[in-house]
């Protein structure tokens, strides 16, 4: 259904998009800001990159300002500075869903269209004419329960729909990761032969994701797969697979796909990842920006797709391409 | 005026309070193994090579932590000194490399080039210390920062991926049976202790740690003591940058921003007073081993993984409520 | 009659326009000790820091034996024999006895014939000795000395600068941390000293104590000696006055 809904809004949104390039004499001098999560990450550098094709090809002119780090109190400054600049929409991916409602609200009284990407504010539900922060017009980003639900049906072909599974993730409480293991537990409990143990959270130190791998294997010998709902988790897990000599046997799965991804899928390290679509992300939110820019409708919500990589695919130029760029 | 026998076995458990925490989780994860898998934790090797990896790399920044606390000081900087030290790493091995040295020299060069970067912040703390006075709470924060830009502007804000056998033989390579990298850790502990336990270097880090005024007045030169203190723990925290980057097979500027927290927690659970003057490598060692045992035998019992938290932070609360019991009953006197 | 031990002529310390030392001479004879008295900030300290080469004087002469000295280093005061024991004592209370005896002049040796480790056999010997001769009998050379008392500690203290020969010991207020019978025995250890030939310099607010131990006082005011007087020649009447009136 999501997947059908999607298509859909994209569909909408290229042809609004063609169809708008054609009379971009309409609206001329069109300054779109595009604040990412952090700078110089690889997914948000590819973001960059979709966003500026999309406002290339509507005719408008893209400002690309961020902090350097994950950090609210660094993200706000930055969109401050961005509304004196009085640009015609923001597109933001908030540090932090309750403490960016307000500074947003700002640039909405300023008459400024905010679209979030990748993360939200709020819950995420805009235009629905209820709660304070509903304001933004649209929502782009990867729809990460469908994410979950690739990587649980990856990972059970790989180990042959039977066995043991367990989720490696960061810490309780963040939400695109929540969603990715809700996806994964959904999923996978259609196959009857998988069995899904405790997810462990790491923190972000993968070593401690190496050890807890090593712990659970310690205890269940017949471990079939984990799915690392970050590059981190994955990395660390893959790494204690190593340790315990099961590297390949217990089959590993990632998600995110920078350059680097490529070595630890062809050496079996990983058996698979997700590959976000984040330049999809920024040219969708481009162009939902430019079409309420002009006065156009467009979804509240746009979700994009994934690629599944294997060592096997990661060569054809149609895997490849969804690499991020750094 | 004497102690008597009961004050004096009370004390001795105090000194030794890492150990005896230790061994009290290692029979309880024992009795809990063989009652609900009929096996044993601790008479596994699988176990106890998978508890010494995963204990060798918050050990290493946590050795240099310790002749820091027991000089009455903290350094905030180790854990992002030691995420400087993993992009340089993977930078410098990279570097090398592509130059067409072949895969050992161009490892060892690159782990030197990220040692010696590692030291200059700890040279920089040291100087804001002693020279002009900086709490180290303060200075060492300020070096937290720097060091923290520092590393994600060498990163460009990413991981730098770097591949070279040598490199990732160190960080996961066995040399029978036991993996390089538990040895290397293992090294790092027997110079520390001969540093700390053997020379004079040890032996006024104890005093000024004491007495500051009284390691002046007996002609130690505390700055540069100072000095070589945190240049010590920046060696150390460079070391554990490139030991992530040759397990990982790449460098990460937030490699080590987990650890830091965890490394004082070591320190102070092996028996070291935040006040300075006491602490011990063998103590050290045993903290590093306790939350190695805690985190990894809760997963293992498969244990709601919340509690690992719990679990650590009441073992700290013990630590330092043992410490304050040893301390009023030397005050005693 | 012998030599000065000590000879101070016309020392001058200046901190800014401030004069805390402004032309002090004094004389110390072996097996002598000198009682230094006067009221807070009458210069006593800032003396012995500049005896003790803890700050160098602004102007004047110390001669040491007859030989001219000028320390701009507590290590090069001590290495000329003169050793402070402070009020607070400055030991580390961590380390054991020995280890506070030669603390900054650790003994070494060669473990395996080449790597240079602590000598600690030789610390404890050394402590075991010294406290023997103080009559400071313990078996516990390994504890750390915070588990002795003020007393012990301050024999500690004393302890170090008789381990290191000094010649004149700088004592400033050696009892006034102590309990009674503790104070009575760093007196009988003040002039144990004596006996053997150290020269003291005992400074106190006790006049009691410097009258019980003392050859000769020096009073001392605004920075100026007020007066000097051999013990048996003066009351504390006659102190008091010279503390006060000069």
């Amino acid at each position: 259904m999501i997947k059908l809904f999607n298509r859909k809004a994209k569909a909408l949104l290229l042809s609004l998009g063609i169809a708008l390039t054609s009379t971009a004499a309409i609206a001329d001098n069109v300054k779109i800001a595009l604040i990412p999560g952090l700078t110089a990450d690889a997914f948000y550098i590819t973001m960059r990159k979709g966003a500026e094709a999309a406002a290339k090809a509507v005719g408008a002119e893209l400002i690309y300002q961020g902090a350097a780090e994950w950090n609210v109190g660094l993200q706000v400054p930055v969109l401050d500075a961005i509304i004196a600049r009085q640009p015609d929409a923001i597109l933001i991916a908030p540090n932090d869903k309750d403490q960016l409602i307000e500074p947003l609200k700002r640039a909405h009284a300023a008459g400024i269209k905010i679209i979030t990407v990748d993360t939200f504010i709020g819950n995420g539900v805009y235009q629905t004419g209820k709660g304070d922060a509903d304001f933004p017009m649209s929502y782009v980003a990867s729809e990460n329960v469908l994410g979950g639900q690739m990587a649980a049906r990856a990972l059970a072909a790989s180990i042959g729909e039977k066995g043991k599974v367990y989720v490696s993730s960061l810490k309780p409480g963040v939400s695109t990761l929540d969603q990715r293991e809700q996806g994964f537990r959904e999923e996978i409990a259609k196959y009857p032969n998988i069995e899904v143990l405790d997810t462990q959270y790491n923190d972000q130190d993968p070593n401690k994701a190496a050890a807890q791998f090593q712990a659970v294997l310690g205890r269940t010998p017949d471990l079939a797969g984990v799915f690392g709902a970050n590059l981190f988790s994955a990395v660390g897990s893959a790494n204690g697979a190593e340790q315990a000599g099961v590297a390949g046997k217990v089959k590993i799965a990632g998600f995110d796909a920078p350059a680097s991804i490529v070595d630890d899928l062809k050496n079996g390290t990983l058996e698979m990842t997700i590959a976000q679509h984040p330049a999809e992300i920024g040219y969708f939110g481009v162009m939902a920006a430019y079409a309420v820019i002009t006065g156009n409708p467009a979804p509240t919500k746009i979700g994009t797709g994934f690629t599944v990589m294997t060592k096997d695919n990661i060569d054809d130029p149609n895997v490849s391409k969804f690499l991020y760029t750094e | 005026m004497e102690t008597n026998n009961k004050q004096m076995l009370f004390l001795t458990l105090t000194k030794l309070r890492a150990w005896v925490f230790l061994a009290l989780l290692l029979i309880l994860f024992e009795v809990w193994s063989h009652t609900i898998y009929g096996r044993s934790f601790l008479a596994n090797p699988y176990n106890l090579k998978s508890l010494a990896f995963f204990a060798a790399i918050p050990l290493l920044l946590a050795l240099g932590q310790t002749f820091v606390i027991i000089s009455a000081g903290i350094d905030l900087s180790v854990g992002f000194i030691m995420g400087l030290a993993a992009v340089i790493s993977a930078k410098a091995v990279a570097y090398f490399g592509a130059m067409g040295l072949p895969d050992f020299p161009a490892v060892m060069l690159g782990i030197m080039v990220a040692c010696l970067v590692a030291i200059i912040p700890g040279i920089i703390n040291g100087i804001l210390i002693s020279s002009l006075g900086v709490p180290p709470f303060i200075g060492t924060l300020g070096m937290y920062g720097v060091a923290r830009g520092a590393a994600f502007l060498f990163a460009g804000g990413m991981t730098v991926s770097v591949s070279n056998s040598i490199l990732k033989w160190l960080g996961n390579g066995l040399i029978m049976g036991v993996p390089v990298l538990v040895i290397i850790v293992a090294i790092a502990c027997i110079i520390s202790h001969f540093l700390l336990s053997q020379t004079r270097f040890g032996q006024h880090t104890y005093a000024m740690g004491d007495n500051k005024a009284a390691a002046d007045r007996a002609g130690i030169n505390t700055k540069f003591l100072t000095i070589k203190i945190y240049a010590l723990a920046g060696l150390f925290a460079g070391i554990a940058g490139a030991l992530y980057t040759a397990r990982f097979s790449a460098g990460s500027a937030q490699a080590g921003e987990p650890l830091l927290l965890i490394s004082i927690a070591i320190v102070v659970i092996g028996g070291a007073s935040l006040f300075g003057g006491s602490g011990t490598i063998s103590g050290t060692i045993a903290g590093a081993l306790v939350i190695a045992v805690i985190q990894y035998g809760l997963v293992y019992v498969n244990i709601e993984p919340f509690w690992q938290f719990i679990a650590v932070g009441i073992v700290i609360i013990l630590s330092v409520l043992a410490e304050q019991a040893q301390s009023k009953l030397w005050g005693a006197k | 009659m012998a030599r000065d031990r000590l000879e101070i002529k016309n020392i001058a310390k200046h901190f800014g326009p401030v004069k805390a030392l402004d032309g002090v001479s004094l004389t110390l004879k072996p097996g002598e000790c000198l009682a230094l008295a006067g009221d807070n900030g009458a210069g006593k300290t800032t003396l012995i820091k500049v005896i003790s080469g803890v700050h160098p004087a602004t102007s004047g002469e110390v001669l040491i034996d007859g030989k001219p000295a000028q320390f701009s280093t507590p290590q090069q005061a001590r290495e000329a024999g003169i050793e402070t024991i402070y009020q607070d004592l400055a030991l580390a209370n961590n380390l054991t006895i020995g280890e506070n005896i030669f603390l900054g002049r650790e003994p070494k040796k060669r473990l395996w014939g080449f790597l240079p480790i602590l000598d600690r056999k030789k610390m404890a010997e050394a402590a075991t000795n010294v406290m023997k001769n103080l009559e400071f009998h313990t078996d516990r050379l390994d504890s750390p000395v915070q588990a002795f008392s003020g007393g012990q500690r301050q024999t500690v203290a004393i302890g170090r600068a008789v381990h290191w020969n000094a010649s004149i010991l700088i004592m400033d207020e050696p009892t006034a941390a102590l309990g009674v019978p503790e104070q009575k025995k760093v007196l009988e250890l003040i002039k144990a000293l004596k006996a053997k030939g150290h020269s003291i310099i005992f400074i106190s607010h006790n006049l009691q104590d410097i009258f019980e131990v003392s050859d000769r006082i020096v009073v001392m005011r605004r920075g100026k000696v007020a007066g000097e007087r051999q013990i048996a020649d003066i009351d504390h009447n006659e102190v008091v006055r010279l503390m006060i009136s000069g």
